[in-house]
């Protein structure tokens, strides 16, 4: 019960923060890590859930940012044989659906051939993948532009009450679009996880064979993890698109799934909130510490950080702050009488 | 227990300081803000460039600084990484407040960061950027004094007819990147023009390290002349495995890179290559502007920096002259007072002249530099200009 | 047709003398991903740290050169068993994604110590042999990279004597196998552990002094490397060394005649195809007997 209330509370402010932090700097960090942010929320569901791990994340997230690119651009492309595809622009939201869709049904394909394989296989196997969609992106120049990059991408229009269809131009109209699809995908995670699906998903997470034997369809349910997790992924990748509004092949850095699993590990894999804090903490670290060292020294300290936070944390930060908050309860409960106590719990 | 907290603690809260401070601002001086990749993959040109630019800001304060006040150089890394480019300029523009900004080394980061350009209103000096696209995607604020892989080969085809034997069928090896790719493109047309053959052109990935396969390729192609595109490692790398190869063509690079590893630790015997340069600092008297140039060579080699570092390091320095002289022309340090400051810019600079042309949708034009090129020799370790 | 044999030819020396530092670059992980199940990112580290050291103690301290790269090893085997000790040792979680985020931190940090100390600017190793290739016919090679076949391949000789007919071999072997069983025939397998980490960092080390000389030393050499050595690893199956070695020369030659036939854009490319494909036909690699699917 109070943890709800704190979520609430906490959510309460991060939905009204562009009024009472105005600065239109933090702002935007907030909006680039917020997006990254949601893309870690759907690789805990893989990797912190599902016990999948997947190394190759950033594939999805790419797959979606090049696919709202072309959409919202237009594009012609030569299929071979004297084909020509020629797509008109079309308009951003549909682009963007069209982004997640993509990244399902990669997922899907990814999901049907990689699992196959467990453990390190199953690892390496994503990681190719990832790669081999980076050298396509980067190399069929006719479709993707490749190292040129695609650019002057539009940004998102949505249709807004009582304003209309309206460009997102402000940050703090891209910071609330951002949050939103923070909130949704936090929401469709979180019924996932405590619903029969979810169970089922942790069930094959701490023992495969055992699942299996009581009847749980493995790779169906491994694979149904991995479209959502992609759809998300690839929605994180249309938001990024939109916002910077240039997509080159470099979306497809591995950099950027390590950065997705360092906010997952280190929040809390397989806790709800843990890609949040993780997120929130690696995400702003290294722009805080831009005035504090010279280049080298930053990445540095933030390579360490990750190391202690696991030394000491091993199993995240908030399964450790949901310790502390557990013996302040119980070091509380005592001021508190016996029913309102019951109540409270 | 304690270590849990402490931890806690100590990140939240330095977290919450850290964002909530407001930097202070020293009021008596006029800051440039600058982005380079200062780490990652491209970290060593990005810091000669920021090298250059610091000794440029040093000169200028030396002698008095611009309109009475101390010139303040401000930079952030772009970690090789067009996010981190969108972060860091960002910060430049929102926190630092800099009225100007120079970057941001490769087209991919200063393509990324353009839109922010006309959301604050804020001037960019692209000052290695090559990408067509820079000055031609309708960006009123964007000012470039690199040249486009097209100029250099316009340039080029003015000493066509130095090259003795004559230049008849070329082949390429090019980085995997808009620059590679477009400067493969614009030497072929325009050597073409020349009646000239193209042959194979071959690219190699950006960290690639064994380029073999493409130079055993480009042996079999039977061209004269090999044009080879990429940052200084690639190029030295792909010089040695030329040489090992006994690839029979004359190599010309091009992009202003020069593998000065191969100056003390020269190939085989039979192994020269002309550089296509932006500035020779083994000859600065060959400059446009000798006295400007020995400045900048002076300055570099009295803070002991690597020498090899002056052929992309002036790209800095002649940017931060070139935002003097907009400031100093537009009489204060506002964004849009320098943006049309920038128009009527003309000065000389280590690489020769600097002034902006139109380029680009109208009515939204970039502005275009036009440098000039130079053209070196490397034998055996020793450098020379045999071309008028 | 004279032409395509000698290209052909060509192609085979690159690929063979590559391929030996391959093999020794998967040999090192997959003993450490095979015996300690450790996703271990900073393979690509020690191969460059092995690289630096060869040009600290060459360039920078004139040491001989044959010295040197021994040094290098030794310093990269030294490195490799403290950073077990100190870290892996004393971390309180087995969980192998955990272990990865700590492996992730530390590639990190010593990717950026090497640029901090070294510069970002890319480091050549001198190297006491003539720059004249030596021509065999139509193929031609560099003095050096016989020397680095030789060495390589002595190496090869050298680490497969040790893993089959030498007690920690056998104590290697039979932790990876089942570590419980080892433990308890006397096996102490913290010591193991710490002798494989060590030993797996040093073979990359030493590919890194090896293949320094051959290109250029920079800090961001190693993540290549990683991805390469982990695709060896695949293709071999994980835990064999002998498949590791066949596994290095494969992805060599298959690089250099698919990027020399068909497409030298996606030389990379090849490896990353060769591991999908090898994972969707036969999951468990081509020489090991181990079922891996789950």
């Amino acid at each position: 019960m109070i943890q709800r209330i704190f979520g609430f509370l906490v959510f309460l402010g991060f939905a009204t923060l562009p009024f009472w932090m105005n600065d239109p700097y933090i702002l935007g960090l907030l909006i680039l890590t917020g997006i990254f942010i949601v893309a870690a929320i759907s690789l805990n569901l893989l990797l912190g859930y599902t016990g999948q791990l997947s190394l190759g994340h950033v594939a999805f997230f790419g797959i979606g940012a090049y696919t709202s690119a072309l959409l919202s651009r237009g594009f012609d492309v030569d299929l071979g044989f004297g084909v020509m595809l020629d797509v008109a622009p079309k308009p951003v939201w549909l682009s963007f659906l069209a982004g997640i869709v993509m990244a399902a049904l990669f997922g899907w394909i990814v999901g049907r051939l990689a699992f196959r394989v467990r453990g390190a296989y199953f690892v390496i196997l994503t990681v190719s993948f990832a790669q081999v969609m980076r050298l396509i992106a980067l190399n069929w120049v006719d479709l993707t532009e490749g190292p040129m990059a695609i650019n002057n991408i539009p940004p998102f229009t949505l249709w807004l009450p009582g304003l209309g269809v309206t460009t997102l131009t402000s940050k703090a109209q891209n910071y609330w679009l951002i949050l939103g699809v923070a909130v949704i995908s936090f929401v469709l995670v979180a019924h996932i996880v405590n619903s029969r699906v979810g169970r089922a998903l942790i069930a094959l997470r701490e023992n495969e064979g055992l699942a299996r034997s009581v009847g749980i369809p493995v790779t169906h349910y491994l694979v149904l993890s991995t479209i959502v997790a992609a759809a998300i992924a690839g929605a994180s990748g249309g938001l990024y698109t939109h916002y910077v509004r240039i997509v080159d092949p470099d979306v497809f850095m591995f950099i950027y799934t390590v950065t997705m699993i360092i906010m997952v590990v280190t929040g809390g894999k397989g806790t709800l909130t843990g890609p949040i804090i993780g997120g929130l903490i690696f995400g702003l670290m290294p722009e805080v510490l831009r005035d504090y060292a010279r280049p080298e020294v930053q990445w540095i300290i933030y390579g360490i950080a990750i190391v202690l936070i696991i030394f000491f944390l091993p199993n995240g930060i908030v399964p450790a702050l949901g310790k502390i908050w557990q013996r302040i309860s119980v070091w509380g409960s005592r001021f508190v009488p016996e029913r309102l106590r019951l109540r409270l719990s | 227990m304690k270590t849990i907290r402490l931890l806690a603690t100590a990140i939240t809260t330095t977290l919450t300081a850290a964002l909530a401070a407001t930097s202070t601002q020293a009021q008596e001086t006029i800051k440039i803000g600058m982005t380079q990749p200062l780490t990652g993959a491209v970290a060593a040109s990005g810091n000669y460039v920021a090298n250059g630019a610091k000794i440029a800001v040093d000169v200028i304060n030396a002698k008095g600084g611009v309109l009475g006040k101390k010139l303040e150089l401000i930079l952030e890394d772009n970690k090789s990484n067009p996010k981190e480019a969108v972060n860091a300029v960002e910060k430049l523009i929102l926190r630092d407040k800099v009225p100007l900004l120079i970057g941001a080394w490769s087209s991919t980061y200063t393509l990324a960061i353009m839109p922010k350009l006309i959301e604050y209103k804020v001037p960019l000096i692209v000052e290695t950027s090559s990408s067509g696209k820079i000055t031609t995607s309708g960006n009123p604020w964007v000012f470039r004094i690199s040249p486009t892989s097209e100029m250099e080969a316009k340039a080029f085809l003015a000493k066509y007819d130095a090259f003795q034997p004559g230049i008849k069928k070329i082949d390429f090896l090019s980085v995997n990147n808009d620059w590679g790719r477009g400067s493969a493109d614009e030497f072929s047309k325009y050597l073409k023009t020349k009646g000239v053959q193209v042959g194979s052109v071959q690219f190699m990935a950006p960290d690639a390290t064994d380029l073999s396969a493409q130079l055993t390729a480009i042996k079999q192609s039977g061209g004269d002349t090999l044009f080879i595109t990429t940052g200084v490692e690639q190029m030295t790398l792909a010089l040695k495995q030329a040489g090992e190869l006994k690839v029979p063509h004359r190599i010309i690079t091009t992009g202003g890179s020069f593998p000065d590893q191969l100056i003390e630790h020269p190939g085989p015997k039979e192994m020269s290559s002309y550089h296509l340069l932006f500035f020779s600092p083994w000859f600065p008297e060959k400059a446009k502007y000798p006295d400007i140039a020995k400045v900048y060579v002076d300055e570099w080699t009295k803070r002991k920096l690597d020498f090899p570092g002056l052929t992309e390091g002036f790209r800095g320095y002649d940017a931060v002259l070139t935002a003097v002289e907009a400031i100093k022309t537009a009489g204060k340090a506002e964004p849009e007072a320098l943006r049309d400051a920038l128009w009527k810019t003309k000065l000389p600079a280590v690489n020769g002249d600097i002034a902006f042309i139109k380029e680009g949708p109208a009515g939204q034009e970039s502005g275009q530099n036009e440098p000039n090129i130079y053209v070196v020799l490397l034998n055996q370790g020793k450098v020379t200009m045999p071309l008028p | 047709m004279a032409d395509s044999l000698d290209q052909f030819l060509q192609h085979i020396v690159n690929g063979v003398m590559l391929g030996s530092t391959y093999a020794l670059l998967g040999i090192g992980l997959t003993l450490i991903f095979g015996i300690m199940r450790i996703v271990n990112f900073t393979h690509g580290e020690f191969y460059a740290l092995g690289a630096y050291m060869a040009y600290m103690l060459v360039a920078l301290l004139g040491v001989n050169f044959f010295f040197a790269i021994l040094l290098a090893t030794a310093i990269g085997i030294l490195f490799g068993a403290v950073l077990e000790f100190v870290v892996l040792r004393r971390l309180k979680t087995t969980d192998i994604d955990s272990v990865m985020i700590v492996m992730i931190g530390l590639w990190i940090a010593m990717q950026n110590t090497e640029q901090l100390i070294w510069g970002g600017v890319a480091k050549l190793i001198p190297s006491p042999f003539s720059q004249q290739p030596l021509v065999f016919g139509p193929v031609s090679v560099s003095p050096l990279k016989i020397f680095v076949l030789a060495t390589a391949v002595i190496l090869l000789i050298a680490f497969h004597f040790l893993i089959n007919h030498t007690r920690l071999g056998l104590a290697m072997r039979s932790t990876f196998q089942d570590r419980d069983v080892a433990a308890l025939m006397g096996v102490n397998v913290g010591t193991i552990y710490t002798a494989t980490f060590a030993l797996g960092s040093g073979l990359a080390a030493v590919a890194g002094a090896l293949l320094g000389p051959v290109f250029l030393v920079n800090p961001t050499m190693g993540d290549l490397a990683s991805l390469k050595a982990f695709a060896i690893v695949i293709l071999g199956g994980l835990g064999s060394t002998v498949g590791a070695t066949i596994g290095g020369f494969a992805i060599a030659l298959v690089e250099e005649f698919g990027a020399g036939y068909i497409s030298a854009d996606y030389r990379d490319a090849f490896s990353f195809l060769v591991i999908v494909a090898v994972l969707i036909l036969k999951p468990q690699g081509l020489f090991t007997m181990k079922e891996r699917v789950g």
